[in-house]
This record gives structure tokens, sequence and C-alpha cells, in this order.
């Protein structure tokens, strides 16, 4: 690191992993000139394709969360998609695996269409019915598909090598796996990868930090279908037959198999499943008779007793080697020294002197006018006009089910208003979805604390920070040795050493005292370089001197530029931080003005200790 | 087509229909108060329909041998929530955590498969008839020859529909299923044992899923394999009725079935992949299901 005059701590760097790639590509080039069986080079070749489908799938379930039990249909789609082209059209078979991959790609896009709407339980069931649809129409189609008898004499991939097809179909997969891996390596540690894990722990969480959630799944189910659909496409060159019985639901539960036994969303683990997988077939081929009773069995040994799979599996392994020599060296430290007594809050207001790296010159307001929300004819809101003026703190208070949540929820976009509208300065937001309400400068913490629980703080607070550079020019960077993301992660660990957060920045937050958390959420918040900033219960299960701590950054923050509307239970808190302030009762606005004015008003007396309490 | 027929393939896919309504209210009160359901619940009416096959095989008396199928099958039920769903709860906080249900109860099917491969065969076979002396006894209905086994299945199922509804909606117990779908916190508070509710619904699931394997078998041939499809098309009917409302479920099952009976009849070859079709544009145009604005009201 060569800024660290700048900061205590230099900003954490990503490990670097050049070497296993070296060492993969140096016996994967000389692996065919080695004195082994023709078998071997056969296996080789099964396993570069089948990883291929297995890193799609990594990637769908393990990063995005999205569950796809129809992967066997986009193989089957780039299978017959490349070997009826190649064989009935006689186009060349580079052409032909292309072609193959961008149907299976399309047959993705379509079915995340579906993904759009559905999720969980729907969106299996939707890609298990897909995959069995394609499977039957494989098996029935005989004038197009050749059903079970299949199609025969699909034209090898040897590039003008005929007589060294075998070594040109090994190196062209295995440099496709190569290139797939380098591919979701990237994606895994890129922003590409922050977002989709984003997209996993919740979607309204991921859309209010700006991510368009509707193109994303989309898109990353059309990446995954286009690597099953390269997987098939090589499995018809391989040997030249392409039979509907390869295509079953049998093979979907092969590809989850290998993804799950590898180690789900972790970057070995599609490479150790598919080793697996294919150990286990090769098993199987002798006493077919209980395949399915072997998958059965591998599939509930593997969930109930190793859900972190052979990759988690070796890598608690390696912990505990390392461990024993050398204590705490690993960037994750898991043990129970490591993790502080008590938050980071109670340092706060003395430890960082440094300035928040954000500031906003362009004060906004925020003008809410005469909203409702009814539940089922239930009014949860009833005309309710809040004006929040610029570079202020307003506090919205009112007792349980006074309609605080359904406001800031309307507000973030999560909830339309049934009539009224909200505007962000001069913008109208009323018809804007929650990504681009946060694109315009809107950005919130939740009331149950939304982080992604399985990347480090930086990595989260990371998540707000507009993006600098294009995709393409990142993975340049990445793939030439560059320090990926480098102005953003200064920039966010920055703004952690301004919360007194910084020396957390490699930590996950599950190791991290719940006060911590909440302050790595509004780190977060404040990285989407708000203009506005909803806080939905900043100091909910907070002590009293976290709360004070609290209290002072956002009145820093408010020192920044930024303008705070806040929903608050503690009265003492919203009292001292306050500009303005709006109480609500059953839906309907009853109070406005400021601290002084609220704790005289009669009538907020009266809804918050009840009619006829004496004063 | 003639009126006949057109009775006959209405007739035909009532049955079918009501077949699916049986598998999918099992689905659906699984669903409704643990959110999981049973990946195998197809191939746990296969096993039914097998145990059945055999136990009659053995000369084992009718009405025995149906109540030791549904014994089994309620024994299988209980064991799939203690072997492949309970110990789940436990790993909530790994990355196929929410996941893990639908893997482990499609291992699960995969192993019953797989047994009854080993006893049976692959190939299919035919059921002995429940009701009437020989499989093909016609009984003539505005000149159209119908299959008695066919009527009586749909008379049968239509009675445990009944009963089933009388159940949720009027028991003690349906109203324990009830109260921990809408809040198992605090059900529990109000003297429920959530726990057993759990397991409770996913032995109602395989009673169901035993129903359907018993009344299945006369009227179509039963192998191992047809478990996978079963699932799907029950998935899929209770996704119309928005997994929240079994009269949603009634209605969509039923259609279901008539839709592919004549779908079956016009185009022989691909004829039972336009239901499923249709089934999943509906859901993407309309997620939450046909019926599903009724829940409030079935509530």
């Amino acid at each position: 690191m060569s800024d660290n005059t700048l900061h205590v701590r230099a900003v954490p760097a990503r490990p670097s992993n050049r070497l296993p790639y070296a060492l993969a590509i140096a016996i994967f080039l000389l692996l065919p000139w080695l004195p082994i069986n023709g078998f071997f080079i056969f296996l080789a070749q099964t396993f570069f394709y089948t990883a291929i489908a297995v890193t799609g799938l990594n990637l769908l379930l393990g990063l995005s969360g999205q569950m796809s039990i129809g992967q066997a249909g986009f193989y089957a789609l780039g299978a017959y998609g490349s070997a009826l082209t190649s064989l009935k059209l006689g186009w060349p078979v580079p052409l032909s695996i292309t072609f193959g991959v961008l149907i299976a790609a399309l047959g993705g896009g379509l079915v995340g269409v579906f993904a759009l709407r559905t999720r969980g339980l729907y969106l299996a069931m939707t890609t298990l019915a897909v995959g069995y649809i394609l499977d039957i129409v494989g098996q029935r189609w005989i004038s197009l598909t050749g059903g079970a008898m299949g199609l025969s004499g699909v034209p090898s991939l040897d590039l003008g090598f005929p007589k060294m097809s075998a070594t040109v179909f090994f190196y062209v997969s295995g440099g496709s796996l190569i290139l797939v891996q380098l591919l979701a390596d990237f994606i895994n540690q890129s922003r590409l990868g922050r977002n989709l894990r984003a997209i996993r722990e919740s979607e309204v969480f991921a859309a209010s930090v700006g991510v368009d959630v509707s193109s994303w799944k989309a898109a990353i189910f059309a990446f995954a279908a286009a690597l099953a659909g390269l997987g098939g496409a090589f499995f018809a060159h391989q040997s030249g037959f392409v039979g509907s019985d390869a295509f079953s639901v049998r093979l979907s539960i092969s590809f989850l198999i290998a993804t799950v036994v590898g180690g789900l969303g972790t970057k070995t683990g599609p490479l150790l499943g598919t080793l697996i997988l294919l150990a286990i077939v090769e098993v199987i081929a002798g006493i077919d008779k209980y395949g399915l009773l072997i998958y059965g069995a591998i599939l509930l040994i593997v969930l109930l007793a190793f859900p972190k799979g052979a990759a988690g599996v070796i890598g608690s392994l390696a912990q505990r080697f390392k461990g024993g020599s050398t204590a705490g060296a690993g960037a994750i430290d898991r043990s129970d020294k490591g993790i502080p007594e008590t938050s980071a809050l109670a340092g706060l207001p003395t430890s960082h002197t440094s300035a928040l790296p954000v500031q906003q010159t362009a004060l906004t307001s925020l003008s809410v006018q005469s909203i409702s929300k009814s539940y089922s004819g239930l009014k949860a809101v009833d005309q309710v006009s809040v004006e929040v003026m610029p570079n202020t703190i307003h506090g919205l208070i009112g007792p349980n089910g006074a309609g605080k949540s359904t406001i800031i929820n309307m507000i973030a976009g999560i909830y339309r208003a049934d009539e009224g509208s909200i505007h962000l300065g001069d913008l109208d937001l009323s018809s804007l979805d929650i990504a681009k309400r946060a694109n315009l400068g809107l950005a919130r913490t939740f009331q149950n604390l939304q982080l992604i629980e399985g990347v480090s703080v930086l990595d989260n607070v990371l998540l707000g920070i507009a993006h600098k550079h294009s995709y393409s020019s990142d993975f340049v960077t990445w793939i030439s040795g560059g320090e990926l993301e480098g102005d953003e992660r200064k920039e966010a660990f920055a703004i952690l050493e301004f919360f007194g957060l910084a020396q957390f920045a490699d930590r996950l937050p599950t190791q991290l005292p719940y006060g911590t958390r909440k302050l790595i959420e509004l780190a977060r918040a404040i990285a989407q370089r708000p203009k506005m900033l909803l806080l939905d219960e900043p100091i909910a299960g907070m002590n009293t001197q976290e709360a004070k701590a609290i209290a002072q950054v956002i009145i820093k923050l408010r020192a920044h530029g930024i303008t705070i509307l806040l929903v608050e239970h503690n009265m003492e808190f919203v009292m001292s931080v306050c500009d303005t302030i709006s109480v609500l009762n059953f839906g309907k606005l009853i109070a406005c003005g400021t601290p002084a004015e609220i704790q005289n008003n009669p009538e907020v007396i009266e809804a918050y200790l009840g009619t006829g309490a004496k004063k | 087509m003639e009126l006949g027929n057109l009775i006959q393939v209405l007739s035909g896919g009532l049955a079918m229909g009501a077949i699916y309504v049986l598998v999918a209210l099992g689905l659906y009160i699984t669903h409704l108060t643990t959110h999981r359901v049973n990946f195998g619940q197809g191939d746990f009416l296969m096993v039914g329909a097998f145990l059945l096959l055999l136990f009659r095989k053995l000369d084992i008396p009718l009405g025995l041998a149906v109540v030791a199928v549904l014994v089994i099958l309620a024994v299988m039920g209980w064991l799939l929530d203690r072997v492949a769903i309970r110990p789940l709860d436990r790993k909530k906080d790994t990355l196929i955590g929410a996941y893990s249900w639908m893997l482990t109860t499609a291992g699960v099917a995969l192993i019953l498969q797989n047994v009854i491969e080993l006893g049976f065969g692959k190939t299919s076979q035919y059921s002995a008839p429940l009701f009437s002396s020989k499989r093909d006894e016609v009984v003539q209905v505005l000149g159209a020859g119908l299959f008695l086994e066919e009527i009586l299945v749909i008379v049968a199922a239509v009675l445990i529909v009944g009963l089933f509804y009388g159940f949720m909606f009027h028991s003690r117990w349906g109203k324990a299923i009830q109260a921990v779908a809408f809040n198992p916190e605090a059900a529990m508070l109000l003297g429920i044992h959530t726990n057993r509710v759990k397991v409770g619904v996913f032995v109602i699931a395989s009673i169901l899923a035993a129903v359907a394997g018993v009344l299945i078998g006369p009227i179509v041939t039963i192998n191992p394999q047809m478990g996978l499809v079963l699932t799907i098309k029950a998935l899929i009917v209770a996704a119309i009725g928005g997994f929240a409302n079994p009269v949603g479920i009634l209605i969509g099952g039923i259609l279901f079935g008539v839709f592919e009976s004549i779908s079956n009849y016009v185009d022989s070859g691909f004829g039972d992949l336009y239901p499923l079709l249709a089934a999943l544009v509906i859901i993407a145009i309309k997620p939450s299901g046909l019926f599903s604005e009724r829940s409030a009201d079935v509530r």
C-alpha cells in the first residue's frame, strides 16, 4: 500500500490467487502429451464441460440465491442447438456451438422473466417444469431430435485437425473452462458478485441500494443457462451422439449435487463438486440399479451433515491446520477472542478526526403531499403531508400502528401510495421504483438491519459506492493483476474511518456486535452519497451510550449537507436530535413543529398517555 | 367431437383432476404452516399405489389393505419430517439453507423410486379395480360408455376433499393448523403444540398422497417413475390456487385435469404439455395464482 500515510490502517488488500491458475494451465497444456490412457483424456473432457455447467449453476444458486432444478433443459438446448445446426445445416462447429449457447441463453432469459416475479418455491417449481417439458420435447419430437435413438454422426470439434480431434477437443473444452473459471472468479470478487449477493440477501434491500433487481435476475439466469448450454454443446460434439435420455431431471439433480457437494457459492466448489460427481457416476456405472438410491443418499448426507460442501470442509481443515502454527494470521479470524467485547461506538466521538469524504453541496428537501395507503379497507395512512426542509433532521413519531413504517416504505418506494405525491427537491418520485429513487439520492437503513452477511464490512460499504469504471475495464485491471476497484475501496475505507470502523474493515458483519452492525449499515447508506437519508429506528436495541454516539453521528451528517428523516421510539433521542417533528396517530397527522412545540402539544400528550390522563 | 366422446373425455379429465387436487392439497397444507413442501409428494403417491398392488397380490382384503397403505404412508410422512426436514432448522445460516428442504425431500423421492424399482421392476403395471369386478366395466351415460372406476374415483375424491375441508375449517385440529399458519409464536402462546402441528401436516399430506395412490391405481398404469410428473402437476395446481386457497386448488385441479384430457384427445403426441405451458404462463402473469384473492375470505 502506497497511500497509508493518510490512514492509520491500510485498506485491506484482496488476496492474489494467480499461482493456482498458472499451475492449472501448465498441467492442462502438458496432459495430452503424457503417455496416459485415452479414457482419461475422455474423462478430463467430460470434467471440463460438466464443470462449465456446474459453475453456471453455482453463480445462479450460490451467489444470487435463485433456485433452478431445470438446468438439464438448457444443457439440452445447447446440445441440440449445436448438434442440429452442424449436422443438418453443415455449420462449422465453432459457429454451431455459439448458436447452441445463444439458444440456451435465450431459454434461460425467458425463465428469468418468471424469476422476475416469483422466487423460492415458485421458481424451483417453474424451472423443474421447464426442464421436464424440454426433456419430453426432446424425447418425443423424433423427426427433429431422433428421440432416445438419438442423433449420431454429429461432427467432431477438430478445427481442421481430424487426426487429433481428441486433443483439440481437450484443449478447446479445457480452455473454455479456464475462461469460465476466470469469469466466475471475477464475478465473485467484483461489484457483479456484490450486487448478486445483495439480491440473495433481500430483493428490497438490493433495490434500495440502487440495484435494478429485475435486469440482474434475468441476466444471471441467462448467463447460467448459457454456461449450461456451452456444457451441453461440448457434450454433443464429444462422442458425436446425442440421445434424449441424457437430459432427464436426473441430470439437473446431478448438477445440483455437484454444486452443493463441492461447496455452494465458493470459488473452487464447482470444480471439486464436478470431480466428486464424476467419481460417483463412474462408481454407479457398475451398479446402475442403485444409482438413484446413491444420488438420493448423497443429497441427504451432504445437506444434513456437510451443508458447506467439500470446499467448506477443506477450508475449515486448512484453518485448523493454520491456527496451530500461526494464530490469527488469516484475514478472517473466527476465534472468539477476535470479537470485540464492546461495540465500536463507545470510542466513536473522539476517535475520528477525518472528515467524511462525502459532502453534499446541492441541499435537498423532501415533500410528501397528502399521501394515503389502505390495506384491504383499513386506512393505515390517511392524507398525511410531511415537509422536510433542506439540511434538517426531521423526526416521525407516533404510537405503534400509527403508520410510520408505511410512510417510510412509501417514500422509499416499497409500497405505492394510493394517492398523493412525493417529491425529492424538484423531482417527482411518486411513480418511480425503489432502485430509481435510490439512484436519485435517497438512501435508507432498515428497522431489522440489512447487510450482506457473507462478505466483509468493507465490501458491504462498497455496495453503496458508485461504480467509477466500466465492468470491462475492471476486468482488464483484475486480470492484469491490478487492484480491483482501488479508488472505490479507498473511498469506502475513508467512510469506515469516519465512523470509527476502520479496524473492522476485513471482518464479517456476523462477527460484530449489533450496535456496530447498525453503524456499518449507516456507513453503507452514506456511501451511496445520499441527498436524503431515511433512518428506520436508528437506535433500536442500543444502549444509552451507543445511542448518544449515533446522535452525534447523525448531527455530523447534517453538517455534511444531508437531509434526514428518521422514525424512532426513543423520545429523548428524537427531541435532542431533530429540528422538526411530525406526530402520527391512527394514520393521521396530529401535530407538526419544533421539539418544544411538540412536547407541549395537548393532542400529542393525549395520543401517548391516553385519554383522561393528567398532566 | 361427438357428445359421447366429449363425455368420456370429461370423465377421464375429472378423474385425473380429482387426483391432482388430492396431491396438491397435501402440498398446500404443509406450505401453509411450514412454507415447505415435499418434492417427493408424487413419489409418495407412487409408493402408496405399489403398496396396495402388493397387498392385494397377497390376498389381503381390500379394506384392510387400504388401511395398511394409509398407516404406512402416515409413518413415512412423519419420518420425512424427522429425517429430511426438521434437522435442517439448525442449519439455516448456510448458503443453501433456504432451499435445503427441496433437495432433501427430492433425495428421499429418488431413494423411494429406486427401492420400488428394485422390488417391482421398472415396467408399468396394472392395478386391480377397487369398486367393480373387472377393470374396464362400463356404464352407459347419455349414450357414452364410461368406466365405472373413473366415476367412482371422482365420487370418492369429492368425498375426501369434502372431509378435508370439514377437517380444515371446522375441527379443532384444523383450527390449530390455521393458527400456526398465521403466526407460529402466537399459536404457541395459545397453547398449541406448534411442533406437533408442523409434523402433523406432513403426516396429513402423506395420507392424502396415499389416498390418491389408492385411487389412481385402477385408472392408469402405475410405474416407479410416475412420481416426478405428478409432483410437477400438483405443484402447478397448487400454484394456480396461490398455495393459499383450497377452493382455488379444487377449481384449478379440475380445470387442469379436464384441459389435459381434452388436449390429449386432440394431440396425442404433446397433449400433456399444453396444460403445463398454459399454467406456467398464468403463473408468470399472475404469480399469486388465479384464486389467491379469496384466501382472506377462506381464512
